[in-house]
């Protein structure tokens, strides 16, 4: 246990004090949310386009945010990897659990700081355009967010473990286009419909939007809410265990 | 004895690095590993540190076994690898609490013995800086106080002066000689005179495997050279090295 909260809390400072994490994990998303609301006042009421009212944007804007959390994971692990830290950490009584467990709860815990400081933010945005969230339901919506970020923690750990430093960043690059798009942040698939609609509910991000924005909503619904949860949460499960797993085959393959 | 190999190999595909090696090094003696790039040093250490499977052959360290009794030999020994291991935005302190803390010490040893490794080293000036921002030789120095905090009975240290000026590196022999008795050190180099000045045996190793193995005077004789230098390129001339 204790080597497990001494390798968070080195994972944590080495994350905290590089400003990069800043720029890409909490200013981004919130210009982004300052953009869109922005956007959103000059859409004509009679376009219908809905995903850019706050109500929905706010828990558009967390999953995105966690997106780059899942980056930043990626981007310790494949540089822990690329020096020779890892292999000193090696030699100490350090196990694999020990690393995955020491990975996995700093970024937790930067991921659920990230997602209140915007949700914060979005609740002052939607008392300047007028339309108040419920604080509850914001603090609902973070709760439920919390598979989604162990799935995304999740795959940064994979991509981590698996891709050097140099491809670690581009593979995350692709999850966070994918993500946000099929994830529905920036458009809304269920007006859509067809098969983007179908592309979308194949993959796990629609779902952490999904649910996301019905807890914002207190819309907690089979359909809305109930589904899209167990869906993240199992996906969540999966991931964590599939990159644990692949760490320690990694860990194995290192020590041969 | 404290470390012990048995007909120790190590393969990469077809390329044997580590060729039936047989060590013996005793409790509290300096032991260099001589040779050029790519004789097998690295490979060694990391055998005798749990951090390789050999391929054939055995490897014990104060007793255990190091394939079947890594936890134990892990507590034993410390380990500054051939590239400086740092974590880079901690602090030179954070980097050795950091260690510490992994090894489970209480709080006050781990100061007392972080404060000690400061002085030790003398890096009082650059104690709160961060790794990121200090010199190779600094980083080297914090790289193998790192390795000796854990309190070691075998400490490795591969090519510790590796890309140090002249006067770091006596410094750091300085160091590693106020080191020598407390415990056993196995220190790889390609510096002649390094091994020279601060080893108790030396064995030069060849392609994977020990051409010679003894005191300074030992292998000066058996080559019969006059120095360590002309010594080592009579051995390698013998082993067809060169
Ligand atoms: N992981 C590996 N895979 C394949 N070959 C390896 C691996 N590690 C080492 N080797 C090979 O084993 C041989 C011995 O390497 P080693 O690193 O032990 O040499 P060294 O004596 O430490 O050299 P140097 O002075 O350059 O550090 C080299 O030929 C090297 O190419
Ligand atoms: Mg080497």
């Amino acid at each position: 246990m204790n080597r497990i909260i001494t390798f968070s809390r080195r994972n944590q400072k080495e994350i905290l004090r590089d400003p990069l994490s800043y720029i890409f994990c909490l200013a981004f998303p919130l210009v982004m949310l300052g953009v869109m609301t922005v956007l959103n006042a000059s859409i004509p009421k009679e376009a219908g386009m809905t995903v850019f009212r706050i109500e929905n944007l706010s828990a558009g804007v967390a999953v995105f945010g966690q997106t780059f959390v899942m980056l930043f994971t990626a981007l310790t692990v494949s540089k822990d990897r690329a020096g020779s830290f890892l292999v000193r950490l090696y030699a100490t009584p350090m196990e694999s659990i020990d690393f995955v467990i020491g990975y996995m709860l700093p970024m937790l815990i930067i991921s659920l700081v990230q997602t209140a400081l915007i949700y914060v933010v979005s609740l002052i945005i939607s008392w300047i355009v007028g339309t108040a969230l419920n604080p509850l339901g914001l603090l609902l919506s973070l709760l439920t967010l919390i598979p989604s970020a162990l799935m995304f923690i999740g795959f940064g750990m994979l991509f981590g473990t698996l891709f050097s430093e140099k491809s670690a960043p581009g593979l995350c690059s692709i999850i966070i286009s994918l993500g946000s798009f099929l994830g529905c942040i920036w458009f809304d698939a269920d007006a859509t419909g067809g098969a983007m609609l179908s592309i979308c509910k194949a993959l796990p991000f629609y779902y952490c939007t999904r649910s996301a924005r019905s807890a914002v909503a207190l819309h907690f619904t089979t359909d809305g809410w109930t589904i899209p949860f167990l869906i993240v949460s199992a996906c969540a499960v999966v991931l964590i265990i599939v990159s644990s797993r692949v760490f320690s085959a990694r860990m194995k393959a290192d020590l041969a | 004895m404290m470390v012990e190999t048995r007909h120790l190999c190590k393969k990469y595909g077809s390329k044997t690095a580590v060729d039936d090696l047989n060590l013996t090094i005793a409790e509290g003696e300096l032991f260099s590993l001589l040779g050029v790039n790519g004789a097998g040093k690295t490979t060694t250490i990391r055998m005798l540190s749990c951090l390789s499977t050999p391929t054939s052959g055995e490897a014990f360290v104060s007793g255990c076994n190091c394939a079947s009794q890594a936890k134990e030999v892990k507590r034993i020994v410390g380990i500054s690898p051939q590239d400086t291991a740092v974590a880079d935005h901690l602090t030179v302190l954070e980097n050795l609490t950091f260690m510490a803390d992994l090894y489970g010490f209480s709080k006050e040893k781990t100061e007392q013995k972080v404060a000690q490794m400061i002085a030790d080293f003398r890096m009082e000036e650059v104690a709160n800086q961060r790794a990121k921002s200090l010199s190779g030789g600094w980083k080297r120095r914090l790289s193998i106080a790192m390795a000796l905090i854990s309190e070691p009975k075998l400490l490795f240290l591969d090519e510790p002066t590796l890309g140090l000026d002249v006067l770091a590196r006596r410094e750091l022999w300085r160091v590693i000689e106020g080191l020598k008795g407390m415990m056993t050190i196995v220190l790889t180099t390609h510096y002649m005179e390094e091994a020279e000045h601060l080893s108790d045996r030396i064995a030069v190793m060849i392609s994977g495997r020990i051409a010679a193995c003894g005191t300074l005077a030992e292998i000066k004789t058996a080559a019969g050279a006059k120095d360590l230098e002309s010594a080592f390129v009579t051995i390698a001339e013998k082993e067809g090295a060169i």
